[in-house]
């Protein structure tokens, strides 16, 4: 006898998302991931002055604003046939950098911990009924003192970003040709400074910090396992000087089981959309073919997240992926090792920033005169806080014609393919084990190890046939 | 006093800012200023439980904060925001339920005070503002994001001295009352006419299209982020983020001087045209 369970709202994640997985003898044998928010940036884009899209899109998230801005910006680089200056490529990188470690350190802290550790239980933003917590009183104790200990870390990387980048969520300072900011020396020994904080807290209070959650949970390295598919578009790469700092544009199809990691081919990218709330003539196609119109009434239909995938398969993208690509972290795939390879790509992130503040030279960064094309094309991927993140556009008459967005999340979040299979954090809490059914802990904990951002939103999809619902209570 | 931060269609970029602010940080305005009870971005309990939080409120007073969009399109399912004993609780619905009663009702950023970007041109979600949807005073606090300090000081007025002074449009008079462009630190350029020809410059944005002169805020004077900057120090020009319209009054967002060849071959600086 199966039964359903819905979640929702799932908090401490950025946007909003219904889960509904199906249970039979406590174990989930089907899950829906079902986006719950729509606005539509890929319809408001067309028509606009091409330049728009660095500062528009950045208003698709707050917390990887700066991400937008950098996918946009090579985008349009591509299309105008710009490159950018070295330095203001050191620049634009380390902000998009300081957005990682503000994100991760928020991630980590403030979304993440709350699920493994008690959290103090006279305020009622901490009030939960979950039971499943195991760190011993003192032990705990010490991690609800960094949650409140890291809030000026993360904000002191988002200060850093505004420093060059004027202010931050949503940047100003990443421009086509590179950025616009001037770099002083007053403002590199200020970010050594900063980041000195930043680096030593890192080190010496997250990383153990996640050290003791992998100690007291170890049966979260069990669950969440997935495909096993890891796609990254790259960052931090292919530097004239410097070369790849961090991981070129690859991926792995079964990388657990010892799948080779190979160049990504972006030819191969294609979205469906039999289960999530569009039409089209096409069901499948590629980044540049269509842009789905949104039809809430489709039959079959659960989410407004499409399904991407790449050769054919889902992918699973983000930290973890990042790092097993790179070869930097290779222990496993499953819940516990994405939240550990956050937390060590933070550190990562860190020293890769202090290679490009040792590369800054003072002086205006400079930025090579352009013509507005009439008529272009470009895209512009990289990899960002999340996972890969894609802008495709086309420019006709100047002004922007087709704009196409695969967020990290479409690809962690992905609904269906339209071969029925599930995307990538659904086939990630199929096979899972409730400890509690009436408090499933897991389903929670599994779904944030993605960092979900619900940039592209959805709606609920009542089926003629009304599952019995059984409504949780934790 | 108890405070509700309710997230709707938008970017959570306005919860992200509220942490980017310091003295007073997150941290000081929960256990020194107000009691929050529900922050979908934060709140440790998920499902039904987090709603229970808000539904315990109903006969209680609070403060209701709002950043993001109400989308009206298909009755107001475009945007879900719980699952309530197996309905589904619409955006909509929730703002009107708690909007109606709370004893304050701030629009934190440009969604909540006026549709924003979410609402931008051709507005597929068709979403608004939360003073559409509401029959009562909401105080306005246009921003993209709205900055942390113009939040908690308005937050703080609140709880020492009640409301403070609205303008017609329903904004504190004290932090949006004068314009950018009277107190730039660029003013000078302005009035010499010496005025930059790219971003990245370090004179007057006024001929790339600077919105100072027509936004009011204090950007100037308190700048971003601990006030290590602002979007004209970072040498670009202001897009009008905090001023009602945004985005679509304001586009083009930079209007760019580029370079095109002429017909004898040479370089010229022609402005793109709107
Ligand atoms: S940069 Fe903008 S706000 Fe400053 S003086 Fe020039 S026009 Fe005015």
């Amino acid at each position: 006898m199966s039964e359903k369970i819905i979640l929702n709202p799932i908090t401490r994640i950025s946007g909003f998302m219904e889960i509904e997985v199906t249970v039979e003898n406590r174990r989930i044998i089907d899950a829906r991931t079902k986006g719950q928010m729509f606005r539509g940036f890929e319809m408001m884009l067309q028509g606009r002055a091409p330049l728009d899209a660095i500062y528009y899109t950045e208003r698709i998230c707050g917390i990887c604003s700066t991400a937008h801005s950098l996918a946009a910006t090579i985008a349009l680089e591509q299309a105008f046939g710009v490159e950018p200056t070295i330095q203001g490529r050191y620049v634009r990188d380390f902000m998009h950098g300081c957005e990682f470690l503000q994100n991760h350190i928020r991630h980590f802290y403030q979304f993440t911990v709350p699920d493994f550790v008690k959290m103090p239980e006279n305020y009622p933003l901490y009030q939960t009924n979950f039971r499943d917590f195991r760190l011993p009183k003192e032990t705990n104790d010490v991690i609800v003192q960094h949650y409140f200990d890291s809030l000026p870390l993360s904000r002191s990387a988002h200060q850093l970003l505004a420093l060059f980048g004027g202010k931050a969520p949503h940047n100003h300072g990443i421009f086509m040709g590179g950025t616009t900011a001037s770099i002083n020396a007053d403002s590199i020994v200020k970010c050594q400074s900063i980041l000195r904080e930043i680096g030593d807290f890192i080190e010496n209070v997250m990383i153990p910090d996640a050290g003791t959650l992998a100690r007291y949970y170890p049966d979260y390295y069990e669950n969440g396992t997935g495909y096993g598919n890891l796609l990254s578009f790259g960052c931090f790469d292919f530097y004239p000087e410097l070369g790849t700092l961090y991981v070129e544009p690859s991926v792995s199809v079964d990388a657990a089981a010892g799948g080779a990691v190979r160049t990504l081919d972006p030819r191969r990218i294609t979205e469906e959309i039999d289960y999530s709330w569009y039409t089209d003539s096409l069901d499948t196609y590629t980044p540049f073919e269509t842009i789905p119109m949104d039809d809430q009434n489709k039959e079959g239909a659960y989410s407004f997240i499409k399904a991407s995938k790449m050769e054919n398969l889902s992918f699973e993208s983000g930290p973890l992926a990042r790092q097993w690509l790179s070869g930097e972290y290779r222990r496993g795939i499953s819940t516990m090792d994405r939240y550990i390879a956050r937390v060590m790509e933070a550190k990562k992130i860190h020293e890769i920033l202090l290679v490009l503040l040792d590369q800054m030279i003072p002086g205006p960064t400079g930025q090579a005169p352009y013509l507005t094309p009439n008529a272009a094309r470009g895209q512009g991927l990289t990899d960002t806080t999340r996972g890969a993140l894609g802008h495709w556009i086309k420019i006709e008459n100047s002004l922007l014609d087709f704009y196409q967005i695969i967020t990290p999340s479409v690809w962690n979040l992905s609904s269906h393919g339209n071969d029925g299979t599930p995307g990538t954090a659904e086939r990630a809490l199929i096979g899972t084990e409730l400890a509690d059914e009436d408090r499933p802990s897991e389903i929670g904990r599994i779904i944030r190890s993605f960092d979900p951002c619900v940039s592209c939103a959805t709606h609920v999809f009542y089926p003629n046939k009304e599952p019995k619902f059984i409504t949780v209570v934790p | 006093m108890k405070m509700v931060w309710l997230e709707l269609n938008g970017c959570s970029g306005n919860i992200i800012s509220l942490l980017d602010g310091a003295d007073p940080g997150f941290d000081y305005m929960i256990s020194e200023m107000v009691e929050l009870v529900y922050e979908h971005s934060l709140m440790s309990a998920e499902g039904e439980e987090a709603l229970e939080h808000l539904f315990a409120l109903m006969d209680q007073e609070f403060i209701l904060a709002v950043e993001g969009a109400v989308p009206l399109k298909n009755g107001g399912r475009y945007q879900i925001v719980g699952n309530w004993q197996g309905r589904s609780i619409t955006a909509l619905e929730m703002i009107q339920l708690l909007g109606e009663r709370a004893r304050y009702v701030i629009a934190v950023g440009a969604c909540a005070s006026h549709g924003g970007v979410s609402a931008g041109r051709p507005n597929p979600s068709e979403s608004v503002g939360i003073q559409s949807v509401l029959q009562r005073r909401v105080i306005q606090l246009p921003g993209c994001p709205c900055h942390p300090d113009w939040f908690l000081g308005t937050l703080a007025h609140l709880i020492y001295f009640g409301e403070p002074q609205l303008d017609e449009e329903g904004r504190p008079v004290f932090i949006y009352g004068t314009s950018i462009h009277r107190r730039c630190e660029r003013r000078s350029y302005f009035d010499q006419g010496i005025f930059a020809t790219q971003l990245g410059e370090p004179t007057c944005m006024f001929m790339l299209g600077c919105r100072g002169p027509m936004t009011t805020t204090d950007c100037p004077i308190r700048k971003w982020n601990e006030r290590i900057n602002w979007p004209v120090q970072a040498n670009t020009n202001c897009i009008g983020c905090a001023q009602f319209g945004f985005p679509d009054v304001m586009e083009p967002f930079v209007r760019y001087f580029t370079l095109e060849t002429d017909r004898e071959g040479e370089l010229v600086e022609v402005l793109e045209d709107e």
